[in-house]
């Protein structure tokens, strides 16, 4: 065991120094100036002096292989930088602000997947191959096919047109501070997001639910005069949600990065947001900080699993 | 299903005059060819003659469907053009009954009213808190609330002024200026700025404070007698000889005649700082920070925190009170990435006002709430260009440089770049209202032409006369920071296929470079050809400007323009206090660089942003256009207002702003 877990480590190692070394240099080969966009320029009134002073103060001024080996040294005693486009702060300081707001929204988004996949996925196999399956099935198929950006952009407008309830983008209150501001400003994104996920599980719920249902102890349960809310319920989705939940934890680990779209479009201060400001205005530690941290999150949540089956199923770690 | 509607859809597919034409030619070619192989044969002696006489026809046949299918080509172009043109009136159009919408506006409320905050989006990216060092306008947007300047624009428009920290101010000659200094000016009292121990918080304004503002910009030294080259107005500064202080004056000595250096006074970028506090804190001038700034203005600052928020509150010891400012506070919440949070922000009324890159999601606003809000369109003072080395070969020939003057097709570019809004530029921008060639004189000027086709024929002749067919390959450059844009990223590719479509070839390449790499080979005037903006416009009166591009050795001549009648008449033009005669010369070299295709310095246009607002704000405006993208900044930090009894006030969510 102790081999198959250094093994992984090894190879989780690997996978993040691969992840950051290729965004160091696609970074630098992408169009933009990020000495005039860390200025603040969108046009043409610059100096090259404040252009060359700009860049000696970043680093830029550098040759590219010394930019990356102060990089890697940096990032290996954990000193992910300044941010280009600020003065007088870190990059950790910067994530430290953003990453509240994605786990907020990412497990907003979870809730409302398991909420809505969970039902469905188990009255469609209940009552599979009926009217009720083919309808909750069309749905999240459906729900799968609407674009993210789409469903958000649609119930917006419903909102702004009906006047529904004020979606305070600029205030960005924490759940903890205020929960009902930061119940309506999440609102749409919660829903949108966790629309979009549930159709996966709910047919993963499913195709599970079949299987156990066609199991003994199913049967057996059904045999001993057990009603059959308690037998789905206690014995068949009990053992049906053991893979859903290994895939709800996977997906906790992608959906803080896929977030990007939601979190732009409702003004929420995320690292989604964070990395597509930092992106356009070429502030390469921050761009590099935040898809090393999210390649970090994703590696080690796989890395978490991989180790949990090789002790769960032995035949995995010696394979 | 999706096949049987291909099919259906090939089937009812109507075919265009272009494709039938080439079809008709290529079925001529095939007939020919069958024909050729069907009578191979027969007769051998013969066979020569036959295959020549066929391959005539069908050459024939081939150019006669391919001047056929150009014809076809020009009139579809001549159709997208007027549709284009048709499209660019109605647009503007819309823009003209927007624009009287928004006067109207203006006039219905003949009182203006005190108290209520302004909430704005902020910049992400503030470079400096030192208004003396920036490059960037964004810092002007919230410094021109806090800070004063010896002059304002009263109507940045027309170029006239009023006092600002000078009450008034005389021109006894040509090279002196008088400055009398309001009484009562005391630097701010309150805020973080006036909480530094380096603020000498509420004292009195000085003539040495000014003087201090000027040496330091004109002998580009900070404090402790550090040189730095990033004191962007020491060009302008560096224009006085020497400087009298008397009782409550300043006397300004120019070292030659110059009418326009005292709108250069109100240049958003001349704002005055307090010795003592940026004096201790120069060495930190990049990091944003409420309290190393206090100033002489109608607001103190109480936050700034980049891309966050900023807040600014009334001055109560400004020396304009009580009439001025109308506004309690202003407040900047963080930027919106997204137009979706922007228009959420707009619509429940978070912002009371909204701009866009795309002017469609404002018109629809508009439209969706047409009796709460107005528009206004705001021109963007970077002027956009075609630059050529007409100082270098080949493109020192004047006929290369003159034929890409006409062949840059302004109008397409504004269509297809920013959806028609803006408008074309000549020498002078049509944002230097009071001395552009007007749109309407542009129309009938070769390379602005409404018949683009005689442009394009004249352009033609020109570049194939002088061996411009024989240069071979020219990469025409884009900087990257334009082509980072989503919107304009195809541009490289439209530079290119206009100079192809026009010249009739394929030698012209659309790539992109940093601005790292052009700027200094620019200022090295040893630039390879490039389309980007230009430094902003910074005053209404063009003759600065044209001085500084077209005269013998002036700073911004990258092409090294030499033309003693260039130089004579614009001399003269800068020391004419006579603004009819001084246009006159203006407009003479106007026309004059026109007809020798700008000397390589090809402007183009400067587009425009729509923005709309709720009716209860009320900004400053005078005209259809409000050109000055931050001129304005200083005025309304004065006039803008709130109508707190106007319906559309009702239901807003304003954030507050930071107390003293």
């Amino acid at each position: 065991m102790q081999q198959y877990i250094i093994r992984r480590l090894i190879g989780a190692v690997f996978v993040i120094f691969l992840t950051g070394t290729f965004i160091f240099f696609m970074l630098r080969l992408l169009p933009g100036d990020p000495a005039a966009a860390s200025l603040g320029l969108d046009a043409g009134s610059i100096s090259p002096e404040a252009l060359e002073q700009r860049n000696a103060k970043l680093g830029l001024d550098k040759a590219l292989h010394t930019q990356y080996f102060n990089w890697l040294w940096d990032t290996v005693r954990l000193d992910l930088g300044r941010p280009f486009s600020k003065e007088g702060v870190t990059v950790w300081y910067e994530i430290g602000r953003s990453l509240p707001y994605s786990i907020e929204l990412s497990v907003l988004i979870l809730i409302v997947g398991f909420s809505v996949a969970i039902p469905i996925g188990l009255l469609s196999a209940i009552f599979q191959d009926r009217w009720v399956d083919y309808v909750l099935r069309t749905l999240a198929i459906l729900a799968l096919a609407a674009p993210v950006f789409w469903t958000a952009a649609i119930a917006t407008l419903a909102v702004l047109q009906w006047e529904l309830f004020t979606i305070d983008v600029i205030a960005q209150p924490h759940f903890w501070e205020d929960p009902g501001a930061a119940l309506t400003w999440y609102l749409i994104p919660m829903l949108a997001g966790g629309f979009a996920g549930t159709a996966a599980t709910m047919r993963l719920l499913r195709s599970q639910m079949l299987e156990v249902l066609r199991q003994d102890y199913v049967r057996t349960a059904r045999a001993k005069g057990l009603r059959e809310s308690m037998v789905i319920m206690r014995h068949a989705l009990r053992n049906a949600l053991v893979p859903v939940l290994t895939v709800m934890g996977v997906t906790l680990a992608t959906i803080i990065g896929s977030q990007v779209i939601l979190e732009n479009m409702f003004n929420i201060p995320g690292i989604g947001n964070k990395i597509i400001s930092a992106f356009f205005g070429r502030d390469y530690p921050v761009v590099q900080a935040v898809v090393l941290l999210i390649a970090v999150f994703v590696v080690v949540t796989n890395f978490v699993v991989d180790i949990l089956y090789g002790i769960i199923d032995p035949r995995i770690r010696f394979s | 299903m999706s096949e049987r509607t291909y099919w259906e859809r090939m089937r009812r597919r109507r075919l265009s005059r272009r494709g039938l034409l080439s079809a008709s030619a290529r079925a001529g070619v095939g007939a020919a060819g069958l024909a050729l192989v069907g009578c191979g044969d027969d007769d051998d002696d013969d066979a020569p003659a036959v295959v020549a006489q066929t391959q005539q026809q069908t050459a024939q046949q081939q150019q006669m469907a391919q001047q056929q299918a150009q014809v076809v080509e020009q009139q579809e172009q001549q159709t997208a053009q007027q549709q284009a043109m048709q499209q660019q009136d109605q647009q503007q159009a819309a823009q003209q009954d927007a624009q009287q919408q928004a006067i109207q506006q203006q006039a219905m409320v003949s009182e203006k009213q005190y108290g209520g905050s302004i909430i704005e989006q902020s910049a992400n990216v503030y470079e400096t808190w030192d208004p003396q060092r920036t490059v960037a306008s964004p810092v002007l947007q919230v410094l021109a609330r806090i800070q004063s300047k010896l002059l304002r624009f009263e109507n940045p428009n027309s170029g006239e002024l009023s006092g600002d920290l000078a009450e008034t101010w005389e021109t006894p000659d040509a090279t002196t200026i008088v400055l009398n200094l309001q009484s009562g000016v005391t630097w701010h009292n309150y805020g973080p700025g006036a909480s530094n121990p380096a603020a000498a918080a509420g004292r009195a304004l000085t003539t040495e404070d000014i003087v201090w503002n000027i040496d330091r910009q004109r002998n580009k030294t900070l404090a402790d007698g550090t040189e730095t080259g990033d004191f962007g107005r020491s060009a302008y500064w560096g224009g006085l000889d020497t400087i009298d202080q008397g009782d409550g004056s300043v006397t300004l000595n120019l070292s030659e005649p110059d009418a326009t250096y005292v709108q250069g006074l109100a240049n958003e970028f001349n704002l005055f700082n307090q010795p003592e506090l940026v004096s201790a804190n120069e060495d930190r001038h990049t990091e944003i920070d409420p309290s190393r700034v206090i100033g002489t203005g109608p607001f103190i600052l109480t936050r700034w925190d980049p891309g966050e928020g900023i807040s600014c509150v009334r001055n109560p010891d400004f020396f304009g009170s009580p009439e001025r400012p109308y506004l309690d506070s202003y407040v900047w919440v963080q930027t919106f990435q997204d137009p979706n949070a922007y228009r959420i922000a707009f619509e429940q009324k978070q912002v009371d006002s909204m701009t866009d890159p795309d002017p469609n999601t404002i018109l629809a606003i508009h439209d969706d709430r047409m009796d709460e809000t107005y528009l206004t369109f705001q021109g963007v003072a970077n002027t956009v260009a075609i630059f050529t080395p007409s100082n270098k070969p080949p493109w020192n020939d004047l006929r290369l440089t003159r034929a890409i003057d006409l062949a840059v097709n302004r109008r397409q570019l504004i269509q297809q770049l920013h959806n028609g809004f803006g408008k074309v530029s000549g020498p002078v921008s049509w944002m230097q209202d009071a001395w552009a060639i007007s749109q309407e004189d542009m129309e009938t000027i070769p390379g602005y032409r409404i018949d683009k086709d005689a442009d394009i024929e004249e352009a033609r002749a020109l570049w194939n006369a002088a061996g411009g067919p024989d240069i071979g390959q020219i990469d025409w450059v884009t900087s990257e920071l334009w082509a980072a844009r989503a919107a304009w990223s195809a541009t490289p590719g439209i530079i290119a296929e206009m100079f192809n479509r026009a010249f009739d070839t394929d030698q012209f390449n659309g790539i992109t470079k940093p601005y790292l790499e052009i700027i200094p080979s620019w200022l090295a005037h040893d630039f390879d050809p490039f389309f980007s903006w230009i430094p902003n416009i910074e005053i209404p009166d063009a003759r600065a400007d044209m001085i500084g591009a077209f005269t013998t050795g002036a700073g911004s001549n990258y092409w090294d323009i030499s033309d003693p009648y260039i130089d004579e008449t614009l001399l003269a033009a800068k020391q004419e206090l006579d603004y009819e005669t001084a246009f006159q010369m203006i407009r003479d070299v106007q026309d004059y660089v026109l007809e020798r295709g700008q000397y390589g310095r090809s402007i183009c246009y400067n587009y425009i942003f729509p923005a709309i607002r709720y009716n209860y704000n009320h900004p400053q405006l005078f005209s259809p256009e409000e050109g000055w993208n931050f001129l304005d900044t200083s005025l309304q930090a004065h006039e803008q207002w709130i109508d707190a009894g106007d319906p559309s006030i009702a239901g807003r969510n304003a954030p507050s702003p930071v107390p003293l």
